[in-house]
Parts: C-alpha cells; sequence; structure tokens
C-alpha cells in the first residue's frame, strides 16, 4: 500500500508538473526522432530544463495545431524542410536571430537556403536528411533489377513488394519513374503518376508504416519495399545484412527536416539554445543515430563524432553520389497537396 | 465420438485464444534485435530495456492515475445516478436512463473526436486530464447499468427499515445500501479499470505531452520493429494477469460464498 | 416537485451534467462541424451539405463505409459463431467446480494491452510465422501463404477479441437458463436440436443480440487492429478519420464521417432494438 501511495502520489506530482508553466520548459512539436533520451537527456542535464515532446504526423496536422494552441505553447517546431515555407505563411515560425546558427560547415546540398529563407528572412535551419528510394532483400532479388526503377515493380516481383505508406515519396518516386523532377510535378501531372502507383498497388502486398514495412522484410512477407532507405534497413542491417538499400540510376528522393522557433515562443532563448544544440557536431551525431530512425546529419562536422561503424551504416563516402542523384521531396501548394492526398488515398483503396 | 467433440471444440478455442499471447510472450525473450523465427532465447535483455526507459514507466504511472481517478469518478457519478432513479419516482426518468447509457452506443473514436474539437476550438487544449474525462464519459453507462440493474428490492426493504429507525438518508446509503451494493460496485469499478487502463484512441487524440501507456506503445510501434514491444507487452499482461487472479481468489470469490 | 423529486434530481444531476457537458455538447458541436468546411486552413462556416456530396463523390470515402461494413458484419457473424459454442461448452459440458476457472482463462488474453495484441498477431500471422509453419508441417501447404496485411489478418484480429467478449455474455445468459426448461422440452420428445433451436435459443437471443450488438459497435469504430493488420489494402471508415486528423486536420470532413459511422450504429440499434438489454448488461 505505501509503495501503491508513493506510485499515486508520483504520478500526481508528474501530473501537475506537466501542466502547469514552468520556466525551464521548452515544447517541442517534433517527429519521433527527436524523443530518443540519447539526444534530449545531455540538453536538459546542461540548461537545467525539462523538454517536453510531442511527436506529429503530417505537416497540416502539425499547422492546424499550430494555429489553434495558446500564444506561448509551444517553442520549437520540427518541419519537413520543403513545408517551411507553408509554416511561415500560416504565420507559426519566428525568424532564426541572425548569426545565432551557422551553417558554414553544413552539406552545401542540404543547407536549402531557398526553402529555409522566406523573403530574405531565415526562419529554419536543416537539421537531418536521407533518403526515400528502394531497400531490398539481396538473397531474395535480383541486386541489378533494384538499380532501374522499370525493374522495380515490374512483374517478376509480383506480390513481393511493400509500399511505404507516406504519399509525398512514393509520388515522387513515381514521378521520377516517369521523368517528371519532382519540383516541377503540377496537377496536371496527377494522371501520369495515377498510372505509376496504380501498377505498384497490383503488384504490392500491402502498403505498410515503418513497423510493418520491417516485419513484411524481416520474415519474408515481401522482399523490396518501394520508398524505404536507411532510416528503415539500418536497424534491422545488424542482424540480416542481406536487408540493404539502394538509389536506381532514375534516382530517389530526398527528405529533409528543418528546425525552427515557434511564433509568440515563452522561451525563444532557451528555443534557439535548442537549436543550436540540434545543430552542433554532437547534437548532430546523436540524431543522426537516434532511436527511432537514423539518417544522416546536416552538418558534416558530425563525421567527426560518429564512429566509423555508424558512418558505414548511414554510408558516409557515398553521399555525394546520392545527392547528385537525388532530388528533394516534391513541394506541392495546399490545393495540390489535397489533390495529391486523395489520389493516394484511392490508390489505397484500389 | 460426439462425447469428445466438446473437448475438441474447447482444445481448439484455447489454442486460437493462446496464439498471440504465447509467441508475444515467447519472442519477449529473444536473444537480438527482431522478434520473429528463429528464437535465440532466452534472454532478459528486453525487459532491463523497458525498466530503464524512463518515458514508458511514466505512462506507465500515468495510465494507473487515469485508469483509478476515471474509475473513481464513473463509478460514484453512476451509483449517486442509479440510487436516484431506482429510490425516486422522477418524470421522464427513462429519458434520463437513455441519455446516461447514449455513450455505450457510440464508438470511442467519436467520443474522442467530439471532445477534441470543443477542447481546441474553446481554447482549453488538451493534457492528461481530458483523457481521464473522456474515460468517465466512456464508463460513466456502464458503471450506472451494472449498479442499476443490481438494485433490487431486497436492498430498497433494508434501507427502509433503516430509515424507520431514523437514519438519514446519507446515513442509509453509507450504511446500508453500499455495503448492500458493495459487489456491483467492485465489478463496476474494475471493469472501468481495465476499459480505462486498456483505452487508445480517446487517449491518443487528447493527450499532449504526459501520454498513457498504450498511447506510448503506440508511438513505440511506429518507431520500429522490436523485442521491446514484445517484453512491454508480456510485462503488462503478466502484471494484469496477477492482479486479475488476486481478485477472483479475494474480493470476487468472497462475492460469490 | 415534490421534496422526493428534488432529492432525486440532486442524485442524478451530477452524472447527467457530465454526460451532457463531455458527451452531447461535443457531439452537437461535431454535428455542426460536418456542415463546415475547410478552405485552406481556414475553417469556414459555410452550413453546407459538401462533406457529405463528397462522401458520394469520392470513391476511397464510400468505398470506405463499405469496407467498414463489410468487416464489421463478417466479425460479428464469426464470432457470434465459434464464441456461442464455446460458452455452452463451458457452461454445460465443464464441471461447475472448473467453469470459473475455464470462463476465466478464455479471456485472460482480454488483459495484454490492446495495441500490442493487434502487433502480436501480425507476428503469428507473418510468411515464416507460427500459422504457416504449422500449416507446412502438416502438409496442408507446400508454400508459405500471405496472411498478414490482408482482410483475413483483421478480420482474425478482431474475431480473437470479441470471441473473448461474447463468450462472457453469452456464459453469462447460458448460465441464468434454468435446467428445467432443457428438461421439460426432452420430457416432451423434443431431441437435442430441436431443444436448442425452440427452447435455448429464444431463451438466449438477447443475450447473443446484446453481444453482437458491442461487437458491431466496437468494431466498426476501431482504427488500430485494420491499421496494424490490414496493410492498408484497403481502408476502414476510422482509418479514414485518422488520415484526415492526422495529415490534413480537416476536422469538418473527419466529424462528417463520425455522423455517418454513428448513423450506420443508430440503425444497427434500431434493428436489435427489440432484443436489445443495454441497460441489463
Amino acid at each position: 500500500m505505501q509503495i501503491g501511495r508513493k506510485i499515486l502520489g508520483a504520478s500526481a506530482l508528474a501530473l501537475m508538473a506537466g501542466t502547469a508553466w514552468a520556466e525551464g520548459e521548452l515544447n517541442a512539436l517534433v517527429w519521433c526522432d527527436h524523443t530518443d533520451p540519447e539526444l534530449i537527456a545531455p540538453f536538459e542535464a546542461k540548461h537545467n530544463v525539462k523538454v517536453n515532446l510531442r511527436e506529429y504526423e503530417g505537416t497540416g496536422a502539425a499547422l492546424a495545431l499550430l494555429e489553434q494552441s495558446r500564444p506561448g505553447d509551444w517553442d520549437v517546431l520540427v518541419v519537413d524542410g520543403i513545408d517551411v515555407f507553408r509554416a511561415v505563411e500560416a504565420g507559426v515560425l519566428a525568424p532564426l536571430p541572425e548569426g545565432a546558427v551557422s551553417t558554414a560547415d553544413y552539406f552545401p546540398e542540404v543547407v536549402m537556403a531557398e526553402n529555409n529563407t522566406v523573403d530574405g528572412v531565415t526562419y529554419a535551419v536543416t537539421e537531418k536528411f536521407g533518403y526515400n528510394t528502394i531497400s531490398y532483400n539481396s538473397a531474395k532479388v535480383d541486386p541489378a533489377d533494384m538499380e532501374s526503377l522499370s525493374t522495380v515493380w515490374s512483374e517478376k516481383y509480383d506480390g513481393r513488394i511493400s509500399i511505404y505508406d507516406y504519399y509525398l515519396p512514393v509520388m515522387g518516386l513515381a514521378a521520377i519513374a516517369e521523368g517528371i523532377a519532382t519540383d516541377a510535378i503540377g496537377a496536371g501531372d496527377l494522371a501520369k503518376i495515377d498510372g505509376v502507383l496504380s501498377t505498384m498497388r497490383s503488384r504490392a502486398a500491402s502498403v505498410a508504416g515503418v513497423v510493418a514495412a520491417q516485419t513484411a522484410l524481416a520474415t519474408g512477407e515481401v522482399d523490396i519495399v518501394v520508398g524505404g532507405g536507411e532510416w528503415l534497413t539500418a536497424v534491422l542491417a545488424s542482424e540480416q545484412p542481406e536487408l540493404t538499400w539502394t538509389i536506381p540510376k532514375e534516382g530517389a528522393v530526398r527528405w529533409a527536416q528543418s528546425i525552427g522557433v515557434v511564433e509568440g515562443a515563452s522561451n525563444p532563448d532557451l528555443a534557439v539554445e535548442f537549436i543550436k544544440y540540434i545543430t552542433s557536431p554532437e547534437g548532430q551525431a546523436r540524431l543522426a543515430t537516434s532511436s527511432c530512425f537514423w539518417g544522416m546529419p546536416a552538418n558534416a562536422k558530425a563525421g567527426d563524432v560518429l564512429t566509423d561503424v555508424q558512418k558505414d551504416i548511414l554510408r558516409w563516402d557515398q553521399q555525394p553520389d546520392y545527392l547528385a542523384l537525388t532530388q528533394l521531396y516534391p513541394a506541392p501548394d495546399a490545393d495540390l497537396d489535397i489533390e495529391m492526398q486523395d489520389l493516394w488515398l484511392e490508390t489505397l483503396q484500389q | 465420438m460426439m462425447r469428445f467433440l466438446p473437448w475438441a471444440y474447447l482444445i481448439a478455442a484455447f489454442v486460437f485464444i493462446y496464439l498471440p499471447v504465447g509467441v508475444l510472450v515467447l519472442f519477449s525473450f529473444q536473444e537480438g534485435s527482431l522478434p520473429v523465427p528463429p528464437f535465440n532465447g532466452p534472454s532478459l535483455q528486453w525487459y532491463q530495456t523497458i525498466l530503464g526507459d524512463e518515458d514508458l514507466m511514466a505512462a506507465l504511472r500515468n495510465s494507473i492515475l487515469v485508469a483509478f481517478g476515471s474509475s473513481a469518478v464513473a463509478v460514484a457519478l453512476g451509483f449517486l445516478a442509479a440510487y436516484g432513479l431506482a429510490r425516486h419516482v422522477l418524470p421522464g426518468s427513462a429519458l434520463i436512463r437513455g441519455l446516461l447509457i447514449a455513450p455505450l452506443t457510440v464508438s470511442y473514436l467519436i467520443v474522442g473526436l467530439g471532445l477534441l474539437i470543443v477542447l481546441t476550438r474553446s481554447g482549453f487544449g488538451v493534457s492528461l486530464w481530458t483523457a481521464a474525462i473522456g474515460h468517465v464519459v466512456i464508463n460513466l453507462p456502464l458503471a450506472f447499468a451494472i449498479i442499476y440493474a443490481s438494485m433490487g428490492a431486497q436492498q430498497q426493504n433494508a434501507e427502509r427499515a433503516a430509515r424507520d429507525l431514523g437514519a438519514s438518508e446519507p446515513k442509509v446509503i453509507v450504511l446500508v445500501t453500499i455495503p448492500m451494493l458493495l459487489p456491483s460496485i467492485a465489478a463496476a469499478f474494475f471493469l472501468s479499470v481495465t476499459l480505462s487502463w486498456d483505452e487508445f484512441i480517446i487517449s491518443f487524440l487528447l493527450t499532449r505531452f504526459d501520454v498513457t501507456l498504450p498511447v506510448e506503445i503506440w508511438s513505440l510501434l511506429r518507431s520500429g520493429l522490436s523485442p521491446q514491444l514484445n517484453a512491454i507487452g508480456s510485462f503488462v499482461f503478466l502484471i494484469s494477469v496477477a492482479v486479475v487472479l488476486l481478485l477472483e481468489l479475494t474480493i470476487f470469490r468472497k462475492g460469490r460464498q | 416537485m415534490s421534496k422526493d423529486q428534488v432529492r432525486g434530481w440532486g442524485f442524478v444531476t451530477p452524472a447527467l451534467l457530465w454526460t451532457i457537458a463531455f458527451f452531447i455538447v461535443p457531439f452537437v458541436v461535431m454535428g455542426a462541424m460536418s456542415l463546415a468546411s475547410l478552405e485552406g486552413r481556414t475553417l469556414v462556416w459555410d452550413l453546407s451539405l459538401a462533406n457529405y456530396a463528397k462522401l458520394l463523390e469520392k470513391k476511397y470515402l464510400w468505398r470506405a463505409i463499405l469496407v467498414s461494413l463489410e468487416i464489421t458484419l463478417t466479425v460479428t457473424v464469426i464470432s457470434v459463431v465459434l464464441a456461442y459454442p464455446l460458452a455452452w461448452i463451458i457452461a454445460f459440458r465443464v464441471s461447475p467446480r472448473w467453469q470459473r476457472l475455464a470462463l476465466l482463462l478464455a479471456i485472460l488474453p482480454f488483459w495484454t494491452s490492446y495495441v500490442v495484441r493487434s502487433y502480436a498477431w501480425l507476428l503469428v500471422l507473418a510468411r515464416e510465422g507460427v500459422v504457416n509453419e504449422t500449416l507446412m508441417w502438416i502438409g496442408a501447404i507446400a508454400e508459405p501463404i500471405t496472411l498478414a496485411n490482408t482482410r483475413f489478418a483483421t478480420v482474425t484480429g478482431f474475431v480473437h477479441f470479441f470471441v473473448m467478449l461474447l463468450t462472457l455474455t453469452i456464459y453469462a445468459n447460458l448460465i441464468q437458463l434454468s435446467p428445467n426448461y432443457r428438461r421439460a422440452a426432452m420430457d416432451l420428445g423434443a431431441n437435442a436440436f430441436q431443444t436448442f433451436r425452440h427452447v435455448i435459443l429464444p431463451l438466449t437471443l438477447p443475450g447473443i443480440v446484446t453481444g453482437a450488438f458491442l461487437t458491431f459497435v466496437l468494431c466498426i469504430g476501431d482504427y488500430v487492429t485494420p491499421q496494424i493488420l490490414g496493410g492498408n489494402t484497403e481502408l476502414t471508415v476510422p482509418q479514414v478519420i485518422m488520415v484526415q486528423l492526422g495529415r490534413r486536420a480537416d476536422f469538418p470532413l473527419a466529424s462528417a464521417l463520425a455522423i455517418v459511422l454513428m448513423s450506420i450504429v443508430a440503425l444497427a440499434y434500431l434493428l436489435s432494438a427489440r432484443w436489445l438489454r443495454l441497460d441489463r448488461l
């Protein structure tokens, strides 16, 4: 009973702490890789603060959440690099103080100033990137077939494919297969993309989230995941080295996430400190190898902190080739975005 | 032959019922990072991982708090309403009963969505508290129905006798009604705790930073395949089973005799 | 109002207020929301039926309603058919001494976390999972078959849960039957089947219908099971609602879908109302 009371007491305290506004708290709306204690705890310890984290799924939902929150509810936002402008338009991001964060040591391709800057004002900074491409089981498929999108979802692999359940990268891959640049996708291209999606879908055994795709690969349910990449297979690689990934000759989609301070943050200075930490070599290395998913750090200096094994898994040395071969996520405007989502749902519901 | 058929069916049914649990528990002892055959254990590494995971343990505490707190409120409100309706003649009592039972016929998702809209529109925001409010909404009808169904003439006679002897209404309730209805109150409370403990969608929609265990498990599930999920699932299962058996051997056995 | 009534209201009011504030009001707001629409990210209260029109226009939306109905009806029927004999055997074949234990054992996996339970089925039904390995071992199949990430997997996950629930409710119903009914029917010359068909089944029908209705309500509104097990090869209404919320925050469309879901349940309620005993669970 004593223990029970202690647990209840402790929980009551935790509950109070969660709802009260303490000075030393940072509220961040993030992707799941930021929830790794290995990443967050050092920052909390150094600044003696508590970082509250909430994950979200799509940019649209995050923007709605921020717009409906009270001013000061949120301090930090992690968002798709290509969606920074939408967040700025919605008025939920504050300008980053000049000179607060340096991108001098970044891989030049991922500084993405044109994405993180609106009207000459910098609102966010890239923190991590990776690829949505083809993950596969090298023991069960012919690796040569994986080097071209045209042979990946061919008759040969009927029923052996799973498609990653996120519309932007997969539709980006479909566009690339059709020779349409991802940043040029317009409403007129949707018919072509739809054709590719239908073929892909008819060959696929499932359209899967992260765990379902990993389970399917690891148990031999499927041999190929369209839209996969290092973030999907890195955790499986140590036990099943035959699970690997490649970027086909047509190219693939590159994802990049940015981080910025929320407009009206109650703790803007701490928020900037947090962003400084995340973009520092140490923070970058931890973020790159976060338990939720791995990905390349934007800051090349993280290479001094990462171990050789980690860099191997991330394929550090192949990055120049990969960066050259890949295109950014499609960045549709609000109307096109809805059309693309509807098309995606129609494809699922086929 | 016909004599054995029922037993064969019973065994087949139990195999079906225990299949996922068996696989879950077995691979929670997996050595290595994939909960799929072949089995390389046994190892306790994943139990160590989950017990050392502060977020999971915080979620566990939150879940206990929400389950017990919301159930206590649901049972208290349900009992009062049942007492009021069973012992007092009220106009439109059928309508009131229908209103109180109504949430039972609505999906949890809809209860959660409705509350989410109201809470965000009104600028209230969501927290562990709002998830608990949602749990009271879904458990109140059950608590009410269970307690109302067990309010028979037998208790009424005892209450009348107590009142005739000069006891006030609060006294009658505390000293006569509640003790006599204790088995059904306990059953209602226990059922509420079970449902709240395992509820996902309302907690998912209505929490922010402090989440309940099912929500925490959901985010683990979204982030990657790992025997850690098996371990936390088995851990919760074993604890729940221990509690259920304990209750079965103590409270409910007594209730039956 | 009499003094008795005033007191009565005093007892009922807290529960009533709670239900009105946190259930009826949100429900009404949701209904109003379903008549609004989203332009960009701005909510427009234009009192139109546009969202409901979308449900008919967009294939993925009306298909979701059909998929949900199909899955739910399949699950309800299979669960009742599987649970009834199990409850019967426990009630009439297992000796009274062991009945409670048998029943408890039959519903114990209820207490595995529900999210984890679906995930466990994913492992069981996998290509190299227990089911495929067993079927290959007994020679029923030569090659592993695809079970996970299908409607079959979704239905299996659901049936597993609802067999436990229905076994409990049907057992509670069977055990209340006086053995005299069966004896009387037998004495009058009815065989076992006739006894079941004309005596036991009608007497247990309210229990079955109540259990089946609960199954229907819980199943049609569930998001987790189809999301984890269905492999997105088709989408149910709750999945589509969650997509609207999670990816584009389209509360109006989500509300319209919720209202439709509600109406289906209401229809099921009306169809089964004759036998339903919700206040006597």
